[in-house]
């Protein structure tokens, strides 16, 4: 609770956590408020935002109700972001832990692999993978994870490399766990923190990877997203521009929620640093 | 020119656009064509291949035709709609076992040799007949070319060929490439597929890949005064939205091919200075055609293929897809087409209510979740209007209980999956009409096509009946009757539904006011451009 506290004592962190909740809702309301196929066609094509209530922010080129694609959209947006960023510090916390705790052999073949991932950039690394298996969303959480997994591997490794070393990983070892055992139990929960930090910076850079990835094209079809719908937009960028101009500020707003919402936990953590 | 200039809301109003358009009168223009002058103008691809006697289509005609010529170049008014290039006439045997040429006197190659009839025989018998795209099927039964004198070529062929086909391919698939260039080595490594030498009013100059494409005037052109301009620059620009900006900045002075957006063209016809054209691309007519897969079971089923097409509103697809800039197509042959058209074919008229009592006879009743069958739907890539269309579709579909997954895919993987693999139910394709149903359209429908063929029936499809009509007519020498068996042809299609026709379409050209003698040829996008002008 007093965590919660000071993390909402800073006003960044109140702007970022109120985005974030708002996107959440968004997400969670979509199918409630927009039941049915967002991409159904529900008027006129191109109508202008404000003109008809019933289609507060206007239609697309087919006359699909944007509205109701951008609510869905965050859906996506989120849902990607959130299982990208999951997966990545998943494959990253356990490369990392192993590395660090087996030493030796190991974690040179390991760091190595996570130094050849890193050499190559994370967008390339993505779109190469969907333009190889084919752009569906399963496959873009993947690939997102594929490119986003090191950084959090190598905090993880250098977090565990001090903890392996203290006198209760000593204790555990004497009383005869097993390695894998004091890996995972011991060590890997008390390196989580810092690595838990990064989350934030890979949400925001999920949802701006897949965006990108669907404005290219390579975005799963049969979802709206909203780097598919700013792609659409972008041929009647000079009729229509609303069409890119909605959907691009929900995306700055999130990415912003996300990286405000990660300053704010980085301040309340260095706070209480200094405190104790 | 102003009576080609044309506003949204007039194009709109005439509902048959492609056909209006073919009746306008002929450009006459009074005014007098100047002389030099540079031309910028859009290109979106960058074909590598620039020999459009091995690669007939229309992204390697837009810029080798202005190099390499063809034997005849289709025209508004000229007889059997052609007009004379490197040959001055034609005139096919009653038997239809030769067609003679009379080739054009005091032609040179672009390195200044002679042009003679020997060129011609190599180009038919070495490069359309063996390993051109369109020749293959077209010119499969020729047999040898004569060439008593250095000005007649004639072509024999094993089986009768009718006169009018020859014809009619004579403007894509003619294009005579120099002998003596090609005869020795491989036809298809050879240097000149990449730079081009011919007989065209322009030169190929240089190629600068991602930036330009450079033509030079070529002074010895058999044209009197012709060409007019002194150069030719293709701009790649791939990104559509940048064609528009680049012509109101002045950085080109034309954009052919639709490379302004539909959506934009409503905006720039009110821009000073720069007109709208929908003429001169009467011979490149695109169809949208949902192609199916003859495999599934459901989609086997004639009843099931009505249902789809009743559940399409062309009126929508034409007015909202493609913002009027079409037509509502009614069968496989395009209603703009002066030879063959026919009107009178089974219709589909938008109709959920049918669409669904038609899969409820077919016995695909709705399950819980309301859907009868999934289906995965493959839109082409190549163009903004086949994408949403395929997002349509999916919608379309869902109406009447199909439910349609998207698969996008990019070109090279598209036809892999659709034309190699048969990976589809349904499939998005913008086939081209090339003048004749012989030449790009039966092979659509016709069964026994060898895996891999794009653009070709690869949906399974055989229908025995069909399969005789085609041979018969690609025998019929009569004019007339040939016409005719078409004309059946479009019937049967139309009931049995081997494939949908939704619509058909043809390009806008964007153009400064000062290019004079634009679209004056039905191919006019793909034509030498000897009297293309620039006003200062």
């Amino acid at each position: 609770m007093s965590r919660l506290r000071r993390f909402l004592r800073t006003p960044e962190a109140i702007a970022g956590a109120s985005i974030l909740a708002l996107l959440v809702v968004m997400a969670l309301a979509a199918p409630l408020l927009f039941p049915g196929d967002p991409q159904a066609i529900a008027g006129p094509a191109l109508l202008p935002p404000f003109q008809d209530w019933s289609l507060p922010l206007g239609t697309d080129r087919l006359g699909r109700d944007v509205l109701a694609e951008l609510f869905h959209g965050a859906h996506t947006s989120l849902a990607v972001g959130l299982a990208a960023a999951a997966a990545a510090l998943l494959i990253g916390a356990v490369v990392g832990t192993l590395a660090g705790f087996a030493g030796g052999l190991a974690d040179e073949v390991l760091m190595r692999i996570t130094d050849a991932f890193q050499t190559v950039p994370g967008f390339l690394l993505a779109l190469a993978f969907v333009s190889i298996v084919g752009p569906s969303l399963g496959v873009v959480v993947a690939a997102i994870a594929l490119s986003a997994w090191t950084g959090p591997a190598r905090v993880a490794r250098a977090e565990v490399l001090s903890i392996r070393e203290r006198d209760y990983v000593a204790g555990a070892r004497v009383i005869g766990m097993h390695p894998l055992e004091i890996a995972f139990r011991e060590v890997l929960p008390n390196a989580l923190p810092p690595v838990l930090a990064l989350s934030s910076v890979i949400v925001a850079a999920a949802i701006l990877t897949e965006a990108a990835l669907s404005f290219l094209g390579l975005g799963d079809p049969n979802r709206v997203t909203w780097g598919g719908m700013i792609a659409e937009g972008r041929t009647v960028l000079r009729t229509a521009p609303f069409l890119s101009i909605v959907p691009g500020i929900a995306l700055v707003l999130t990415v912003l929620g996300v990286y405000l919402a990660g300053e704010g936990l980085v301040e309340s953590t260095a706070t209480r640093g200094s405190l104790s | 020119m102003s009576e080609f200039t044309i506003s949204r809301r007039g194009l709109l109003a005439g509902s048959a656009l492609l056909l209006a358009s073919t009746a306008l009168p002929t450009i006459g223009f009074a005014q007098t064509p100047k002389k030099g002058g540079r031309l910028v103008l859009a290109a979106d691809s960058e074909p590598r291949n620039l020999n459009p006697a091995i690669v007939a289509s229309n992204g390697v005609f837009f810029i080798s035709s202005k190099i390499v010529e063809t034997l005849a170049e289709a025209s508004f008014d000229g007889k059997d709609g052609l007009e004379p290039r490197l040959a001055l006439s034609w005139e096919g045997a009653a038997d239809g076992l030769s067609v003679t040429f009379k080739l054009r006197d005091g032609v040179k190659w672009h390195d200044g040799k002679p042009f003679t009839s020997a060129d011609v025989a190599f180009s038919a018998l070495q490069i359309w007949k063996p390993l051109q795209n369109l020749g293959r099927t077209v010119f499969k039964d020729l047999e040898a070319v004569d060439t008593p004198d250095e000005h007649t070529a004639i072509f024999k062929f094993v089986k009768p060929t009718p006169s009018q086909l020859i014809r009619n391919a004579l403007p894509a698939l003619s294009s005579v490439v120099p002998q003596h260039l090609y005869e020795l080595g491989k036809i298809e490594d050879n240097p000149a597929n990449n730079a081009p030498v011919g007989t065209g009013p322009f030169k190929f100059a240089e190629y600068k890949a991602g930036q330009y494409y450079r033509l030079t005037r070529n002074g010895a052109y058999w044209g009197k005064d012709e060409p007019y301009l002194d150069e030719i620059v293709y701009q790649v620009l791939p990104d559509r939205t940048s064609a528009a900006s680049a012509l109101e900045a002045e950085e080109i002075q034309l954009a052919a091919f639709s490379a302004v957006p539909l959506a934009d063209l409503d905006r720039i016809s009110k821009v000073p200075g720069l007109k709208v054209i929908t003429k001169g691309y009467e011979g490149l007519t695109y169809q949208l055609v949902v192609e199916i897969n003859h495999r599934r079971k459901e989609l086997a089923d004639v009843k099931v293929r009505q249902a789809i097409a009743h559940a399409i509103d062309k009126d929508f697809v034409v007015k909202t897809i493609f913002l009027g800039y079409a037509a509502t197509a009614t069968g496989p042959v395009p209603k703009n087409d002066p030879q063959f058209y026919t009107a009178d074919v089974p219709t589909y008229a938008f109709d959920v209510a049918k669409a669904n009592a038609l899969l409820d006879e077919a016995g695909y009743k709705r399950a819980d979740d309301g859907k009868r069958f999934a289906l995965k739907l493959l839109p082409a890539p190549y163009f903004n209007e086949t994408k949403q269309f395929g997002d349509y579709l999916r919608q379309a579909l869902a109406a009447v209980g199909i439910d349609a997954e998207i698969v996008n895919n990019d070109s090279a993987a598209h036809i892999k999956a659709v034309y190699t693999d048969h990976a589809f139910d349904l499939a998005v394709g913008p086939p081209v009409f090339r003048g004749d149903p012989a030449i790009s359209t039966t092979i659509l429908v016709q069964s026994g096509i060898p895996d891999g063929v794009p653009f070709s029936n690869q949906g399974g499809y055989k229908n025995a009946e069909l399969d005789a009509l085609i041979v018969k007519a690609s025998e019929t020498l009569d004019t007339a009757a040939r016409t005719d068996l078409y004309k059946e042809f479009q019937k049967k299609v139309a009931a049995d539904l081997p494939l949908i026709n939704v619509a058909e379409w043809s390009f806008i050209s964007v153009a400064r006011d000062t290019v004079g003698n634009i679209a004056n040829n039905p191919r006019w996008a793909v034509s030498n451009w000897a009297d293309t002008y620039l006003e200062s």
